[in-house]
């Protein structure tokens, strides 16, 4: 099989360090999925030190934006929602992305969107809830009813923030950043559960070959992306969504309406400068549902649809 | 496009402030935006002692269009110059030919195999093919060729179906060509076995002709572990119609001496007894090929062997082998090896004896002859820092080979019958994208 | 087609392993391609074709010419 590891680290989180033919690959878990970072060459104290590097990012970032984690900012402020929260500059940071977004989609991106989750659990089984149940939660949704004047933040009371939407990307391109540091020049892919970014291209020329899964046949490469810097991020339905009367309802929510996207792609793939701007774009994208070619085309990214 | 710059400067600059960095812009080289591919070079082939030369320029250009569906197109200019063989036999005396074009004559010394009067030709070529995934795992291609020069039209298509087998790792392919080739050579064609005349004299020229040519392949591609992948062709095809070479001639000689039969001209015109080649008027082809590749870490080794066999009687064997050999990040040099060898046809005669009925097909030319060709070459490469690939090659060729004995007949055994071939090649390529 | 399956399927079994689409990383280098140069090989192809006997046998894509 592939690597022949000459050399296996497993740090107190369970970071494991692997040689493949001519490169690292550094492996541990964080955000709810696989996280993978390759690394060109460069002696194995290097390829330790960015990884370890990489995932402790990871974790920091997870531990302070989670909406599970009783420590994280996003729960704080969730928990106190109708009074007054001063955030700090990465929180605030976020916030002003996140709104960006929204303007951008018109208000169908939403990080205010995730209480509709108590009328919607997409665990792949049929139960839709009724028109009235949605109407009782739209007044909680909207970043139109939010008080955000940087650094302070003032949500209605009974509101919820979740930066799920995108805080793995942030990750992902935070972390490469953070390599870039560690070991500056030296070509690194950081992969958390199939967001990517490279901040270096190689210095052999050569670009990191990534494999993008059909949704249908998961396990199979589709589609090599041949990446020499930049992000790629991917959206899709697979695994998360409602079946009921024969129509696949996506996770994704339309804030405006509190109903899931209709006609979605089944899977959406951009390639971008940064996996944030990646992650953008697919999100966007899987938002406009049956319109997300017209969408892409006219973002002038490179994407592809499944 | 107002709408998209717009949409991406707002997120590049909302992107920017988040992860608070200067991020390249789109126009920074982004390798991964390149559609087109292209890949050009330039050749010279050169025969020594005088004989053909050729320059030509090729460029050809790949546009992916996502989803892996692709348009190639290949634009070919060469420019030959030249004489080769006749296949009229030296002699210790002059020899005077009528030329093609049946107004002049040329002259070979004593001594010299006589060579074709010297030409000029210029032909160029375009090839395009467009490939797509016909359903998953059917990939389907389609091409269209067409070629002109002096005396010669080809008019091609081919189709072609892949179909992938066990996760990728075999590759069934069904491929068909078709061409139809018009020949109008300078002067006409020559009724085979026809006398070579006198100047003006165009009794035995028809006009032109054709010939059209069927090709069938199937192949199979088989990955046969992480480093190594192999490919089997095996393949069929038809000719039908006018495979003569209307240039090609055969000496008629003296079945004691060996010597070309003379004959006095009237007025200009050629000096012996020469025929003009009869080939048969349909070749049928098969040959198996069998080609692995081999990554020994970054060196890659490649080795390839054909076996052909025809209806002419012909067999040839072809092995070849290349390294690729990388040095440093950047170039590599790449050493090849080819080993060819061919017996001669049925209907291969050095000569023609005066007296004997006819044969109904008779030909001279070299290349249907007994020989083997040994090719030795390098190629360099370098990449440039925006991803350009430079690359260089020279080979060197040779061709030895041998009449039959039993068709050496007296004085010819003192001569060099079947001169060796032997010819250099350099090529200058560049690859590039846009 | 299921006689094809079955030769495809003996090929495959006959000791070659599977090669998994996440170990395709050395058969996806560009120098691994069986058409990596397509310039060189119709150049060698129409030198051959032009001197020699035979023709071809890898695939399609060029054209005729008057020089055989």
């Amino acid at each position: 099989m592939g690597a022949n590891p000459v050399s296996i680290k497993r740090g107190p989180c369970g970071v494991s360090l692997v040689r493949s033919h001519d490169h690292w690959a550094g492996r541990f878990a964080a955000m709810a999925c696989p996280c993978d970072v390759l690394i060109e060459g460069g002696p194995q104290a290097q390829a330790k030190r960015m990884v370890d590097a990489i995932a402790e990012c990871a974790w920091r970032i997870e531990r302070k934006f989670s909406r599970y984690r009783p420590g994280s900012v996003v729960h704080y402020i969730n928990d106190t929602a109708g009074t007054v929260v001063t955030v700090d500059d990465e929180t605030a940071n976020l916030l002003d992305f996140a709104a960006t977004l929204t303007n951008l989609s018109q208000g169908r991106f939403d990080i205010t969107s995730g209480t509709l989750r108590r009328a919607w659990t997409f665990d792949g089984g049929d139960r839709v809830p009724t028109q009235e149940q949605i109407d009782a939660l739209l007044p909680l949704v909207g970043w139109h009813a939010v008080q955000w004047t940087r650094p302070v933040l003032r949500l209605r009371p009974g509101m919820q923030i979740d930066l799920g939407g995108i805080g793995k990307e942030y990750a992902v391109d935070a972390a490469a950043a953070i390599a870039n540091t560690v070991a500056p020049g030296v070509s690194c892919l950081v992969n958390f559960g199939g967001d990517v970014a490279v901040v270096n291209a190689r210095s052999d020329g050569q670009p990191w070959r990534v494999g993008i899964e059909k949704p249908d046949r998961l396990g199979t490469p589709a589609h090599v992306v041949q990446l020499y810097r930049g992000g790629i991020a991917t959206s899709g339905d697979s695994r998360r969504f409602v079946l009921s009367g024969g129509q696949r309802y996506s996770h994704i929510l339309d804030a405006r309406t509190g109903w899931p996207v209709r006609n979605a792609p089944h899977s959406v793939t951009v390639t971008a400068e940064t996996c944030t701007q990646a992650g953008s774009v697919t999100t966007l994208a899987m938002l406009q549902g049956e319109n997300a070619d017209a969408f892409l085309k006219s973002s002038g990214m490179d994407y592809w649809l499944q | 496009m107002k709408e998209t710059e717009n949409f991406q400067t707002t997120l590049a600059a909302a992107a920017c402030a988040l992860l608070g960095t200067t991020l390249a812009t789109r126009a920074a080289a982004d390798e991964a935006d390149k559609r087109w591919a292209f890949d050009s070079s330039l050749l010279y082939y050169g025969e020594s002692d005088d004989r053909v030369q050729d320059i030509s320029a090729m460029l050809s250009a790949q546009r992916s269009f996502g989803d892996e569906r692709t348009l190639a197109a290949t634009l070919t200019a060469d420019t030959l110059t030249g004489a080769s063989a006749s296949g009229a036999i030296a002699l210790d005396t002059p020899q005077t030919f009528t030329s093609p074009s049946g107004r002049a004559v040329y002259t070979t010394q004593p001594g010299d195999v006589p060579l074709d009067d010297t030409f000029l030709d210029t032909r160029f070529a375009l090839n395009a093919s467009w490939t797509q995934p016909l359903a998953r795992l059917y990939t389907l291609s389609a091409g269209l060729g067409f070629s002109t020069e002096y005396d010669y039209t080809h008019l091609g298509a081919n189709l072609s179906l892949a179909r992938d087998f066990n996760k990728r790792n075999t590759t069934l392919s069904a491929s068909v060509a078709w061409s139809q080739d018009d020949v109008d050579p300078v002067g006409g064609a020559p009724r085979p076995l026809s006398q070579m005349l006198d100047v003006g004299n165009s009794a035995n020229k028809l006009g032109s002709d054709s010939k059209d040519v069927l090709d069938l392949l199937v192949g199979l591609t088989q990955v046969l572990g992480r480093n190594t992948v192999l490919r089997v062709n095996y393949s069929y095809s038809d000719s039908n119609g006018y495979l003569n070479d209307p240039y090609k001639i055969l000496s008629v000689v003296d079945p004691i001496s060996g010597d070309t039969v003379t004959r006095v001209p009237v007025g200009e015109g050629p000096t012996g007894v020469y025929v003009y080649e009869s080939r048969p008027d349909s070749r049928t082809k098969q040959s198996l090929n069998a080609e692995v590749k081999h990554a020994f870490g970054a060196r890659v080794l490649h080795v390839a062997y054909r076996f052909m066999t025809d209806d002419w009687g012909i067999d040839s064997s072809t092995a070849e082998a290349r390294v690729r050999w990388p040095i440093g990040a950047d170039s590599y040099i790449e050493p090849q090896l080819r080993y060819y060898t061919q017996n001669e046809a049925d209907f291969y005669r050095a000569s023609l004896v005066n007296g004997q009925a006819l044969p109904q097909y008779a030909s001279a030319d070299f290349r249907l002859g007994d020989f083997d060709a040994t090719t030795v070459g390098v190629k360099f490469g370098h990449r440039t820092a925006s991803g350009n690939e430079w690359s260089t090659r020279v080979e060197y060729y040779q061709q030895s080979g041998q009449v039959p004995g039993d068709q050496i007949i007296g004085n010819q055994a003192r001569r060099e019958q079947y001169p060796d071939l032997r010819a250099v090649v350099v090529q200058f390529g560049y690859r590039f994208g846009l | 087609m299921k006689a094809v399956h079955l030769l495809v399927l003996g090929l495959s079994l006959a000791g070659c392993a599977t090669v998994q689409p996440w170990e395709r990383d050395v058969l996806a280098r560009p120098e691994m391609s069986l058409d990596a140069n397509p310039l060189d090989a119709a150049i060698d192809d129409h030198i051959y074709f032009s001197k020699e006997g035979s023709s071809g046998g890898r695939g399609f894509g060029g054209g005729g010419c008057g020089c055989n």
